[in-house]
């Protein structure tokens, strides 16, 4: 594989993006910060699939198109399979050498929104991986059905508040816990899983190339904070996803082989939790005396999980 | 090349799964991607086994659900190169939203339809259900009536739907355990001339060609869908002429003749039967013994192409008769039978509109019997000497229980 | 001061996305709605730049967003440091960098979000955001001096 080189920014800022503007994300989304650091980390051809989400119904707009590698969006749920589809044809083609170019490097991606991901489209991916199709599957997860107007999905954490799990006199919002689903595509055995954040581009960068790198299907959770969603500014964005990292609600790691856990940031100053949910709309509400039991309850998830990756990376099984 | 070369006879005793599953086979296939349902499982097994034993040099990719397997297929056609797959029945219902979208894309992938019926409740023989479900999807739709046919129009299927003036994907339908597990004489092509006359596929904005980035499955909205949805459909209906020219080009290499609307005994024939799938052969005998019994000029109409539908040639076979029954094997859902919708249709453009009758027959894999095909005709002719319909207009024939059947003619 | 077209070719940035282009009739339209990226042989696109490029009018960087913007970043080169971080987190591709020198803003596909000047380390900042109506040249002159250190 072509790899850019992300030693330092200077170096990595001479990629050439081959995802352009004037797609119809909302100004300050994390979604294309992550897009254009994926295609910019290789040299590769790509082929990219796409699950229905914000992503989909903003870069395809008849007739303009922001991709300028290969591109496929069929429904809300099966871009892994339309993926591993791909790749196989490519497989057959190369052997029978009716590609019209046999040599050319490719990477196939997928692209899912955390509702694609954890929920409508777990069992395309979940196949798909279990198939071993050579890609790398990485979810968007912006903790919500955003392009939809902000419906729950099952990446929701406890205590947000969303369309279909409201806040309100008799409610503290999502009643759940978000789903764990980097654990659970670990599971799977796959080569390489990782949570990555943007606001940490070298890791994020390192972890995309690692994957595209691996043989195999890899998944990758980046977090993407939803400013209309999530409830702030626009320009906030990456400084959120420094709360995000920062108070451990989102742990960077990767998982090798579905077993070998390696932290990949530690904050040197852990924030607690509220510095993060403070920050955003979507929490104010925990806010009110009455529900400071959820704001300890998330606390208490995060210091739990977080013991937990540090256990698990000690124990090097 | 394939590791292995299979050994063909020049006829071969074959059911409907493993005569379409020889299709695949011979048409080299660089993609197929199945999920199993009852009954046309057999074919992918079939496939499964000509892949462990060398005779498949593509790609053999088991998905998790039907949903899965149409959606891989979207996604290997639109990387140019050649996708087959087959289903029934649910798993035909829970590819139905990728049907659509493989159509839309003008992504030319055959897939064998062993038809079944739709539950609940839960029922694993064959009726049109599952066909009727995909009528509207855009597909070219054609039906087999027996192991042969099925075998013929596999092939056929690749070079219509691939045909750079066509573009769309094609079913090839044949009724489940009648047709798909019934074994039979088959005369099959040898790989060579099979190929030859499907010949290479050729890539139409191919995403593996890194020179030409293109971008599948954008969204239109106001602005553009009507437009997108026109010209798909001028497409599909575009496809008649290339349909014809394939047969036509596969009766000079097999010597087996294929029309779109396919009429028996129709020259001088006072009533019809308009059928679809094995019903067809079933009329056929019925037709020709009650002209020797009982001297009732009857005669069989069947649709080898439900979609397009010939609104033309269905015209054309049945304005001179003076009775039509026309028989639909799917549950009506309160509505006339969508068959018999679509050539009263047609029937009502021509000058003397024929009596037409809907027969609701055969679901659940219920046998129709050349009996119940003679009822029909029988029917229909003393509509005929009556001059108007004498039964209820909709009817269901062979259905245990009292009478079922609904609106009478309105006579002044 | 950066050229408001810096780096643009003649095809940057030339529909409004609502009105997309001329609406063409059925017989006109892209068969299955394929969108191709480019014109002519793209085999080589991850090593060419923008302004390399021979872009299909189906791709939005012949497009502009230019109409969202209520504020605008205006980049100046003299206080900036090339780190790249407005680079690379700008989600509009809209950082114009060249052999690892930030040029200047994509005023054609730049949504005005402020991400960009939020990550800028450099004091004073090297991208502010002014009034869209704002003069360049005019923002420039009103920039910020450097701010002293807080005593703690």
């Amino acid at each position: 594989m072509a790899i850019t080189s992300v030693k330092n920014l200077k170096e990595f800022s001479t990629a050439n993006d081959r995802f352009e503007g004037a797609h119809t994300l909302c100004p300050g989304c994390a979604h294309s910060m992550i897009v254009r650091e994926l295609m910019n980390c290789t040299d590769d051809n790509l082929v990219i699939g796409t699950n229905t989400g914000c992503l989909e119904v903003s870069t395809a707009v008849y007739p303009f198109t922001s991709w300028d590698t290969s591109w496929i969006h069929i429904g809300f749920e099966n871009a892994a399979s339309a993926i591993g589809g791909a790749e196989a044809m490519h497989k057959a083609r190369k052997r029978k050498g009716t590609l019209s170019d046999n040599d050319a490097p490719v990477k196939f991606v997928a692209f899912g929104g955390d509702g694609a991901t954890f929920d409508i489209g777990f069992q395309w991916m979940s196949g798909a991986f279990e198939r071993g199709h050579d890609f790398t599957y990485i979810c968007l997860d912006n903790e919500n059905y955003a392009n939809t107007g902000g419906q729950r999905s099952s990446a929701t954490p406890i205590g947000a508040t969303t369309s279909t799990a409201q806040a309100g006199k008799h409610s503290y919002g999502k009643k759940e816990k978000k789903k764990d689903i980097v654990s659970i595509m670990a599971a799977h055995g796959a080569p390489y899983v990782a949570q990555l954040a943007p606001n940490k581009w070298k890791s994020m960068a390192k972890g995309f190339q690692k994957a595209l790198e691996t043989e195999g299907p890899c998944f990758i959770n980046t977090v993407s904070p939803c400013c209309t969603e999530w409830k702030f500014e626009p320009k906030d964005t990456i400084s959120i996803t420094d709360l995000a990292t920062d108070s451990l609600m989102f742990p960077i790691y990767e998982i090798i082989d579905g077993h070998e856990l390696n932290i990949l940031y530690r904050p040197k100053n852990v924030l607690k939790v509220e510095d993060y949910l403070a920050a955003q709309g979507r929490y104010k509400h925990l806010f009110k005396p009455e529900y400071r039991h959820v704001i300890d309850e998330i606390q208490k998830g995060v210091d739990d999980y977080w013991e937990m990756l540090q256990r698990r990376e000690e124990a090097r099984v | 090349m394939p590791k292995e070369i299979f050994e063909l006879q020049d006829r071969e005793v074959w059911d409907g799964n493993y005569a379409a599953s020889q299709a695949m086979r011979q048409a080299n296939v660089d993609v197929m991607a199945a999920y199993p349902i009852t009954p046309s499982t057999p074919i992918v097994e079939n496939y499964g086994s000509y892949v462990a034993n060398g005779y498949i040099d593509g790609e053999f990719v088991m998905v998790e659900s039907e949903h899965a397997a149409m959606s891989a297929c979207v996604g290997a056609s639109a990387s140019g190169g050649r996708v087959a797959t087959a289903t029934s029945s649910q798993g035909f219902a829970l590819m139905a939203e990728v049907l659509y979208q493989a159509s839309g894309m003008r992504l030319p992938i055959v897939l064998n339809v062993v038809n079944r019926a739709l539950a609940s409740p839960l029922n694993v023989r064959g009726d049109h259900s599952d066909m009727y479900l995909g009528r509207d999807s855009g597909w070219i739709q054609l039906g087999a009536f027996n192991a042969q046919e099925a075998y013929d129009l596999a092939l056929c299927a690749f070079k219509i739907g691939e045909d750079h003036s066509v573009r769309l994907p094609v079913m090839v339908h044949q009724d489940g355990f009648i047709t798909s597990h019934t074994a039979q004489n088959v005369y099959p092509l040898s790989d060579e001339e099979a190929y030859k006359f499907v010949g290479d596929f050729k890539p139409v904005d191919d995403m593996l060609d890194f020179s030409r980035p293109v971008t599948y499955g954008a969204q239109t909205e106001e602005d553009w869908h009507f437009e997108h949805k026109a010209k798909q459909h001028k497409a599909l209906m575009d496809s008649r002429p290339v349909i014809d020219k394939v047969f036509e080009e596969f009766e000079k290499i097999s010597g087996r003749k294929y029309k779109r609307v396919e009429s028996y005994m129709m020259e001088d024939a006072e009533v019809a039967l308009v059928g679809l799938g094995t019903t067809v052969e079933t009329a056929r005998v019925a037709a020709k013994q009650l002209r020797d019994e009982e001297g009732i000029k009857a005669g069989v109409v069947a649709i080898r192409a439900f979609r397009p539908f010939p609104f033309d040639l269905v015209r054309d076979a049945l304005e001179n008769v003076k009775s039509v029954g026309v028989t639909d094997r799917s549950s009506p859902g309160g509505a006339m039978g969508a068959f018999f919708n679509e050539v009263s249709a047609a029937l009502y453009t021509t000058p003397k509109r024929p009596l037409v009758t809907n027969y609701i027959y055969g679901l659940g894999g219920r046998d129709f019997s050349i009996e119940d095909a003679k009822n029909i005709f029988r029917e229909q002719k003393a509509n005929a000497d009556a001059g108007y319909v004498t039964t209820d207009i909709q009817q269901f024939s062979g259905l245990r229980g009292p009478k079922l059947g609904f609106f009478q003619t309105k006579r002044s | 001061m950066q050229d408001i077209k810096l780096k643009a070719t003649e095809k940057r940035g030339l529909h409004e996305l609502e009105a997309g282009k001329d609406l063409l009739g059925w017989d006109e339209v892209t068969q299955g709605s394929i969108l191709p990226s480019f014109e002519g042989d793209a085999s080589n696109i991850a090593h060419l730049k923008q302004e390399e490029r021979d872009y299909s009018h189906y791709n939005s960087y012949t497009a502009t967003v230019a109409s969202w913007r209520v504020v605008k970043p205006v980049f100046n080169m003299d206080v900036c440091i090339d780190c790249q971080n407005c680079w690379v987190w700008c989600p509009d591709t809209s950082i114009i960098s060249r052999d690892k020198q930030m040029l200047g803003i994509d005023y054609d596909h730049c949504k005005g979000c402020e991400v960009c000047v939020e990550v800028c380390p450099t004091n004073p900042k090297s991208l502010l955001m002014f009034n869209e109506h704002e003069d360049i040249e005019n923002a420039l002159s009103q920039w910020p001096e450097k701010k002293k250190k807080e005593k703690k």
